[in-house]
């Protein structure tokens, strides 16, 4: 593996410092009904608003729910969503780019329809999607992995398109390769570094905007804890209940700094153009 | 002769205090004259004519520029305020209505029967109180400059209590004549009425500012909310229209406004520890209402509705709508206490007691089949996003399967117009009601959303429709409460508990009631 020579050879910060928060991250979000023995949804309204102390490690909520056990399964919430999106956008945006940069004929046609969809930023398109197909959280990925595939067809079509006149595919090509062989063994293994850059930025991205959906109200449904309608229900309560804001807020930013930190080292690592600059 | 002299000293001595006392009393109540007041609304107004908008927030403003004939007190019970006495006769049919003499207008002249006659043929025709009570009405006739005869048709016991309602759209205000001609149906622009303070300048968007009417003539009557006397102190109100809570809470921080209005409750502690800023907790206007869809199975059953009233468990849905005591409170009857409709044994047996076996009995018997349950809430109000996230809650922990549907406001009201697609919808219902009739509106077959359609439905639009013909009170409260004793027995709804919002003013603002909507006749500026 590339990946992992090359960062035994530069031991990278960025990539480090983001990989533990990542496990610690990932590791909460899997153990979570382990580590606490609430639920994350039953209600106790009469200890309701209590500040963080022992029994509650980060305070109750207004339905005197556990704040913490409500961030774990919030974080289990944002890596699904993530995950699913980064998954659907590599393969729908992979197929897209793949067939636009090695068909010049699809080319023209499909990436003007994707150059009118980016005019629109992301988050607009995914709210309208959501507020039409309703909340939810396979309606949010859906919204999402639309929102994003566009940008991820580009930057799979202009690693193709600069791959495919090298003399290694020509040469598989005059060996008589047939398309998807060449497809599949040089160009896709070759394009792999931008690829993996973009999925841990939409990775990023995901859970930022699954939070932003649920923020308006029009992502995951209430009363499943989604880090993003936490911090909407905390609004109100800000002044009286910090905590209730703080925790969650902070879990989104951990989230999503580690995996832009993460997006960044790789491209240092993998990008060939970069690779003196981070010697020192 | 010497003990005489000393009799008369101390006579002479006790009248030199009593007048020096007297005095002081009086300089007191002229200190409090002067000032003005900044106080901060919520919302904006399209414009100040109460009888052609829905909107309360006229009504609320402009009370202190109109006068009704009737007002209503704290306990919601009607005063004569414009009127000086009134008659009742030949069963309900005829009103006579004796109005106060030489009450000066804000055109400088005094009000009489001609004012009245014409502002009230305009109520008739535009205002949606007037149109209730117009295919009952037959005509208004002036007896002489202060005595006026309404009479109807047929009876319609609510007249009074609607001419007074607090409801945005139905209040009766008296309005200068030449005011009525000018402008007929259409929007009143120049406003002439008998109140304590007269109509400055509107600054659309920004501001409403009223001066005090020197020559205002109050009633002598005890004063209690909008009923009684009214004592104009201060010089100016500047209603304020600030559509952010929290800049309205910064401004009375800060002193630039004395009063604002619906402030997050959340905050009510942290106000009570400032010690310039007080705590005003309305009157409960508020109720919290579960509607079923009665259309639907399981609860086009009635034993299905009522098992949901044994299902939850009120004063924990209270701490989780709601939040704090002070703000809420369990009231089984839809007339609080203290009003004159207020029916204490309501729903008794069945409000309030938390039974989740009979709940369970009560489905089973209904035929249930566990179907999972719909709850249609909006998600913008604090009380039905919450309350539905805990009704959820709470039938899941017995059992019940529930999907919670939370949507925008627009989205809810078109899909609870529908007959299928929800069995629950929570909504919040106003409490200060001027009459038992209004609730006619949204009880009985296939009213507002219920889909009520049985012998019971049919039943309760009888007792609605004997309430509408009995003017005298004793028989009517007897129909108010087997109106109440129905709807706890068929329960095409039911209340869960009243609750409040909350006001705050500065520490300088002083005896400020907390009414339904907030007025500033008698308060004063220290």
């Amino acid at each position: 593996m590339l990946f992992l020579k090359k960062y035994n050879k530069y031991k990278h910060p960025y990539i480090t410092t983001s990989i533990i928060i990542l496990i610690i991250l990932i590791f909460l979000s899997l153990f979570a009904p382990v580590i606490t023995d609430y639920s994350p949804v039953r209600n106790h309204p009469r200890d309701r608003l209590q500040p963080p102390s022992r029994k509650h490690l980060l305070g109750t909520d207004q339905f005197g729910r556990d704040v913490f056990t409500r961030i774990l399964y919030g974080i289990r919430a944002s890596m699904q969503v993530g995950l699913a999106v980064v998954i659907l956008t590599m393969i729908t945006g992979g197929i897209v780019g793949i067939a636009a940069g090695f068909y010049p004929r699809i080319d023209k046609v499909v990436m003007r329809f994707l150059d009118a969809m980016m005019a629109f930023p992301g988050i607009i398109i995914a709210i309208s999607l959501a507020a039409i197909w309703g909340a939810g959280k396979f309606n949010i990925i859906l919204a999402l992995s639309f929102a994003y595939f566009p940008r991820m067809a580009r930057i799979v079509r202009s690693s193709v398109i600069s791959i495919k006149d090298l003399d290694y595919v020509e040469s598989a090509r005059a060996a008589g390769a047939r398309d998807s062989r060449i497809i599949l063994k040089h160009i896709l293994k070759n394009s792999a570094s931008p690829i993996m850059v973009q999925a841990t930025f939409n990775f990023a991205l995901a859970i930022l905007d699954e939070a932003a959906l649920s923020f308006l109200g029009v992502g995951i449904m209430p009363p499943t804890p989604s880090l993003g309608a936490m911090v909407t229900d905390a609004r109100s309560y800000m002044v009286v209940a910090p905590w209730m804001i703080l925790a969650p807020g902070i879990m989104i930013i951990l989230a999503v700094l580690s995996l832009n930190l993460l997006g960044d080292g790789l491209r240092d690592l993998l990008d060939p153009h970069l690779k003196n600059t981070i010697k020192n | 002769m010497r003990k005489e002299i000393k009799i008369t000293s101390v006579v002479l001595l006790v009248l030199m205090f009593s007048l020096l006392l007297s005095g002081s009393v009086l300089a007191q109540e002229e200190e409090r004259y002067g000032g003005t007041l900044n106080a901060a609304l919520q919302m904006s107004v399209a414009h100040l004519d109460s009888d052609n908008s829905t909107d309360s927030m006229i009504t609320a403003m402009m009370n202190h520029v109109y006068e009704g004939l009737f007002e209503f007190d704290k306990n919601l019970k009607v005063h004569p305020y414009l009127a000086k006495s009134y008659q009742v006769s030949e069963g309900g049919l005829v009103y006579e209505v004796k109005l106060r003499e030489n009450v000066m207008m804000h055109n400088g002249q005094t009000m009489n029967a001609d004012d009245v006659i014409a502002s009230f043929r305009r109520w008739l025709e535009i205002n949606n109180g007037g149109k209730l009570v117009a295919p009952h009405f037959d005509q208004v006739e002036k007896i002489d400059q202060y005595n006026i005869r309404f009479t109807f048709k047929d009876p319609y016991a609510p007249f009074l209590n609607i001419l007074a309602s607090p409801v945005s759209n139905q209040k009766f205000v008296v309005r200068a004549e030449e005011v009525v001609k000018e402008f007929g149906t259409d929007i009143i622009e120049r406003h002439v009425g008998t109140g304590p303070y007269k109509y400055e300048e509107w600054v659309p968007d920004q501001k409403l500012v009223l001066t005090r009417f020197e020559d205002y003539t109050p009633s002598s009557r005890e004063s209690s909310f909008f009923a009684g006397e009214r004592i104009p102190y201060l010089d100016k109100i500047v209603f304020n229209f600030i559509p952010d809570a929290q800049v309205r809470v910064s401004g009375v921080r800060t002193g630039q406004f004395q009063f604002a209005e619906e402030v997050p409750r959340e905050q009510y502690q942290i106000f009570k520890r400032n010690e310039n800023i007080k705590n005003e907790i309305i009157y409960p206007d508020r109720m919290s209402m579960l509607i079923f869809n009665s259309s639907e199975a399981p609860f086009d059953n009635k034993y299905a509705r009522r098992a949901i009233a044994y299902a939850l468990d009120f004063e924990e849905l209270g701490y989780a709508m709601i939040g704090d005591t002070q703000f809420w409170r369990l009231e089984s009857a839809l007339h609080e206490e203290g009003n004159p409709w207020h029916v204490p044994d309501a729903g008794e047996g069945i409000y309030g007691v938390y039974d989740p076996e009979k709940a369970k009995q009560l489905l089973e018997q209904a035929g249930y089949n566990g179907q999972p349950l719909v709850i249609l809430s909006g998600q913008d109000n604090q009380m039905e996003r919450q309350g539905a996230i805990a009704i959820q809650d709470q039938l899941e922990k017995i059992g019940i399967e529930v999907e919670l549907q939370l949507f925008d406001r627009p989205t809810v009201v078109e899909k609870r117009s529908k007959p299928d697609g929800w069995h629950m919808h929570l909504s919040p219902f106003i409490k200060v009601v001027p009459d038992p009739q209004i609730h006619q509106g949204w009880t009985g077959t296939n009213k507002w959303i219920t889909n009520w359609d049985s012998k019971d439905s049919r039943q309760m639009d009888q007792i609605f429709a004997e309430m509408l013909r009995e003017v005298d009170y004793e028989q009517r409260y007897k129909i108010v409460e087997r109106m109440q004793a129905e709807l706890w027995d068929s329960v095409p709804y039911f209340n869960i508990l009243d609750y409040s919002r909350l006001h705050i003013r500065r520490t300088e603002l002083k005896n400020f009631k907390s009414g339904w909507q907030p007025f500033f006749w008698n308060t004063y500026l220290e």
